[in-house]
């Protein structure tokens, strides 16, 4: 099992350090998606099979395949033009914002890592479970979001629609 | 509404009965698994020429005239005529060389041959491993049986054989008739029966077609041409007039109604004058001969020697493919006829009965005979 | 696998033999089961198609590689194998050649949570058909990167139509397929096929007996065609309109991989197909106890012929949809109509006497299908006269 973990977290970094490091776009796009991968590979070492099919199912079939269709309509995918530095002027806010990110996620392992080594052996996580919590406890929440999806959907409409109007 | 989609289950149907259908009924299946099956070509299909023979390979009909190989547009023909130690032709190919790589499969050497020797062969596996000396046929592969003629076009070769038979009988009929003591009688009959003789729809060079002077129809009199290049032009376009019409328009058809007229009316003023710039060039240059085309009817080659003197008048009446089957060239010929060293008229074989016949009026009208 | 594990174990002179053994072997079987026997129909049904489109069109189809071809497959494997390998100069030769592999797996894993026999699956995943979808998408990856890769424009705009294709026809899909896990309350794959069993021979129970599977079914199966690229739905490879686009500048055997990824999507989708609404291994005889579990797997072959079948014959008739008509389709007319039918199987399931729900959902069905149709119908054209006629 640690083996396992290992090399899917070697491949996971190795996923993260390629999409941000590599000049060329689709080359990016496609190491972001080895790293979906790995984070799904760990979602499994879990047991959380849900989980780690669903990362698969949103962020590659749908979240990447976005990003690529978004760059196949754009040029320069290459990188060959443009300012050869990958930090940018503001390297140092992106620092900031990760360093502070990653101090409250660790925050939270930190608090929580009592917990999980009492449950050593987490119970594999029923989707009956899952869908029961969606719609009794966090109902809420969980509305919250279709509707947040839903403006989101009606709210790129009405930009497309703005285009085509003024293209008209 | 309701038909929405429904035509897509007409068409699954139909697909669903090609397919049960194709396993029951063998006609749905078109296909013909060539190397296995092969079917007949229609008769009226060709590929490549080939030559005839009657008999055995040695009896071929081929004479060697080379008309045809003039003829080829592409020149893919190569001949060269057999002769015996002594020079004599023997009035047979030693070499008949067609490159089937160049060959258009236009059948016009078959329209053109006097003799019925080369037709079009429906063969399709020509196929070989190599593209210059592997597609290139000679004698031996070009010669086939007139049984085999039978077998691939058997219309056509009947009616070939029919004509054959005609003319043979025709020419025994002649021979027993010259053979005769008076010959002025077999002149007679001869030029008597000359006229009915081209049968309609056949490949020689009929006199109905090769009347058309093209210089009259199509050329302008102030066309910048020169004499010779008007003759050519005239040739030519007679060429293609007697690929085209001579089926079609029978000899005594409405439509080169002026042709005869222009053949006649010699002394029109702009022929008289081409003539005559003909005759002035020609003088200079004696070796020079406008008429020296086969591609050009008897009409026109006598036309253009209409003012020569009568070597050059009798060289007019020969077929003009220095093919040697008399044993000299064209020019040679006339003038062994002209100085009286060679008696016989009908030696000149591409020419037929058609330059016999000339010849002997040629003569006739010199006083010779 | 736990199934082939008991079964080892059953074996009088193979059960003694140490567990770990076992165990491998009863790793080993499904894997060379999913790895040897799908390409092999893969093969197959290259050849069956061929020849069926062939017969479609009167003609023979192959028959030259042994009798009736039936080694035709091989041949052209070898032909694929022994081709040169084209890399375009200008390609990014990594994505390129990594493609045709990306396009092969997903394909393969897709027949892991794929019960052939009651018992017999080799993963039997709680959530397998959420897996089937969430793969299945993987294959869109490999054909956007070979397109993109070959740095031609047909490949591109291959790629390009694949991927809005199978964006678009995912939801649909999915959504056809949410009726049978609303039905049987899993998403495993076993329990959905477990749930099919009973009835009248073991047949009356099938999904596809009732209105909303019998819809769910066209719709699983357009948007499974669509996502696997075949006809009527094969625009990305449209060889009329951009060459084989996005394998256009594939030769060998990469262009070989490609066609075996889509194969086997196209089998594996067939093979859902069965599992979800046409009642999986269940066929009469398969409850018997001893051979019953073999009567089931050949009933699931049966109907995953009887699937590919229906799929080529598909192929052999329809005319391609038109690129313009694609999008509409799916969402003007397939998403509706899904979304419709999962409120008809919600209120099958509280009707109670079961035949007046049968026939009350299949009564807004129709009428919805009806409504649909009529709104998305092109314009009546008019006969048109030409001013000039002869």
């Amino acid at each position: 099992m640690t083996t396992a973990f290992w090399i899917i977290t070697i491949v996971t970094l190795l996923g993260a350090l390629l999409a941000v490091t590599l000049r060329n776009l689709v080359h990016c796009v496609l190491s972001l998606i080895l790293f979906f991968l790995g984070i799904a590979g760990h979602y499994f070492l879990l047991r959380a099979d849900f989980f780690g099919t669903v990362q698969i199912l949103i962020y590659i079939g749908a979240v990447a395949v976005l990003i690529l269709f978004a760059i196949m309509l754009t040029r320069n995918v290459t990188g060959e033009e443009g300012p050869r530095e990958i930090l940018g002027m503001k390297w140092w806010s992106g620092a900031v914002i990760a360093a502070l990110v990653a101090g409250v996620l660790l925050h939270a392992v930190r608090r929580d890592a009592t917990a999980a080594v009492a449950s050593s052996a987490p119970k594999p996580l029923s989707v009956a479970d899952l869908g029961r919590a969606l719609v009794g406890d966090w109902v809420v929440p969980f509305e919250g979001m279709a509707v947040l999806l839903t403006a989101a959907l009606i709210g790129a409409v009405v930009i497309a629609l703005e285009e085509v109007q003024r293209r008209r | 509404m309701g038909a929405f989609g429904t035509g897509l289950f007409k068409g699954m149907a139909v697909t669903a009965r090609n397919f049960i259908g194709s396993y029951f009924d063998r006609e749905r299946l078109v296909t013909v698994q060539y190397p296995e099956e092969r079917i007949q070509p229609p008769e009226n299909s060709r590929t490549f020429p080939f030559l005839v023979y009657d008999g055995t390979p040695e009896n071929m009909r081929c004479v060697a005239c080379k008309i045809c190989e003039t003829e080829c547009p592409p020149q893919c023909i190569y001949i060269v005529m057999d002769r015996d130690e002594k020079g004599k032709p023997l009035q047979r190919p030693k070499v008949f060389d067609i490159d089937i790589s160049v060959c258009m499969q236009c059948q016009i050497c078959v329209e053109v041959c006097p003799f019925d020797a080369i037709k079009m062969d429906n063969d399709y596996e020509k196929s070989q491993y190599g593209r210059f000396e592997e597609l290139v046929e000679h004698l031996p592969d070009l010669l086939k049986s007139n049984e085999y003629y039978h077998r691939i076009k058997p219309t056509e070769a009947a009616a070939v054989d029919a004509r054959l038979k005609a003319e043979a009988e025709k020419k025994a009929k002649k021979a027993a008739t010259t053979a005769k003591p008076a010959p002025k009688p077999a002149t007679t009959s001869q030029a008597a029966a000359k006229p009915p003789a081209p049968p309609a729809a056949q490949p020689k060079p009929a006199p109905a077609a090769s009347a058309v002077t093209a210089g009259k129809i199509v050329i302008p009199e102030d066309a910048p041409f020169s004499a010779e290049q008007r003759a050519w032009l005239a040739g030519f376009l007679s060429s293609i007039g007697v690929t085209t019409s001579v089926a079609s328009v029978p000899s005594t058809a409405p439509a080169p109604a002026t042709v005869p007229a222009a053949a006649e009316q010699a002394p029109v003023a702009a022929e008289t004058e081409t003539a005559a710039a003909t005759a002035e060039t020609t003088a200079a240059t004696p070796s020079d001969a406008p008429w020296h085309d086969p591609g050009l009817s008897m009409a026109q080659r006598m036309e253009l020697a209409k003012d020569r003197p009568l070597a050059d008048k009798l060289m007019a009446a020969m077929a003009q493919t220095d093919c040697h089957a008399c044993g000299y060239d064209c020019r040679g010929y006339a003038d062994a006829i002209a100085a009286g060293t060679e008696k016989d008229l009908t030696l000149c074989l591409p020419g037929e009965s058609e330059t016999a016949a000339m010849l002997e009026k040629i003569l006739k009208e010199a006083g010779r005979l | 696998m736990e199934a082939v594990y008991h079964f080892l174990r059953s074996l009088r002179w193979v059960g003694d033999w140490p567990q770990p053994v076992l165990w491998a072997l009863a790793f080993a079987v499904p894997i060379v089961f999913v790895v040897v026997v799908f390409p092999l129909i893969f093969a197959y049904t290259t050849l069956v198609e061929r020849k069926a489109l062939g017969r479609i069109q009167n003609r023979l189809g192959p028959n030259r590689v042994g009798r009736w071809g039936i080694l035709q497959p091989i041949a052209d494997g070898l032909k694929l194998l022994i081709k040169e390998d084209i890399v375009p100069a200008k390609a990014d030769r990594v994505v390129h050649t990594l493609a045709p592999v990306i396009a092969v797996i997903p394909s393969l894993m897709l027949f892991t949570v794929i019960p052939v026999g009651s018992g017999l699956i080799p993963v039997n995943l709680n959530i397998g058909l959420l897996f089937v979808f969430a793969i299945s998408t993987g294959s869109v990856l490999a054909l956007f990167m070979g397109g993109w890769a070959s740095r031609n424009k047909f490949s591109l705009l291959g790629a390009m139509r694949s991927v809005a294709q199978v964006v678009s026809y995912e939801v649909p899909m999915v959504l056809a397929a949410v009726v049978v896990v609303m039905a049987v309350g899993s998403l495993s794959t076993v329990d959905i096929a477990a749930a099919q069993a009973g009835g009248w021979a073991n047949v009356t129970n099938w999904f596809v007996f009732r209105p909303w599977g019998f819809v769910g079914l066209v719709l699983f199966l357009m948007g499974a065609m669509a996502e696997s690229a075949r006809t009527p739905f094969d625009l990305p490879e449209a060889e009329s309109e951009i060459i084989a686009g996005y394998h256009t500048e594939y030769s060998g055997f990469k262009f070989a991989l490609f066609q075996l990824g889509e194969y086997l999507a196209a089998i594996a989708m067939a093979g859902v197909t069965v599992t979800l609404f046409l009642g999986g291994y269940n066929g009469p005889g398969c409850e018997l106890p001893v051979v019953g579990k073999l009567i089931g797997m050949g009933w699931f072959f049966v109907k995953l012929f009887a699937m590919i079948a229906v799929i080529i014959w598909i192929r052999g008739t329809w005319p391609r949809i038109r690129v313009d008509q694609l999008m509409a389709f799916a969402w003007k007319l397939m998403l509706p109509m899904a979304i419709i039918n999962l409120i008809v199987a919600a209120l099958y399931h509280y009707i109670e006497p079961k035949l007046l729900a049968w026939v009350v959902s299949a009564g807004l069905l129709v009428l919805s299908w009806a409504t649909l149709s009529s709104l998305s119908a092109p314009p009546h054209l008019q006969k048109r006269t030409y001013r000039y006629w002869a």
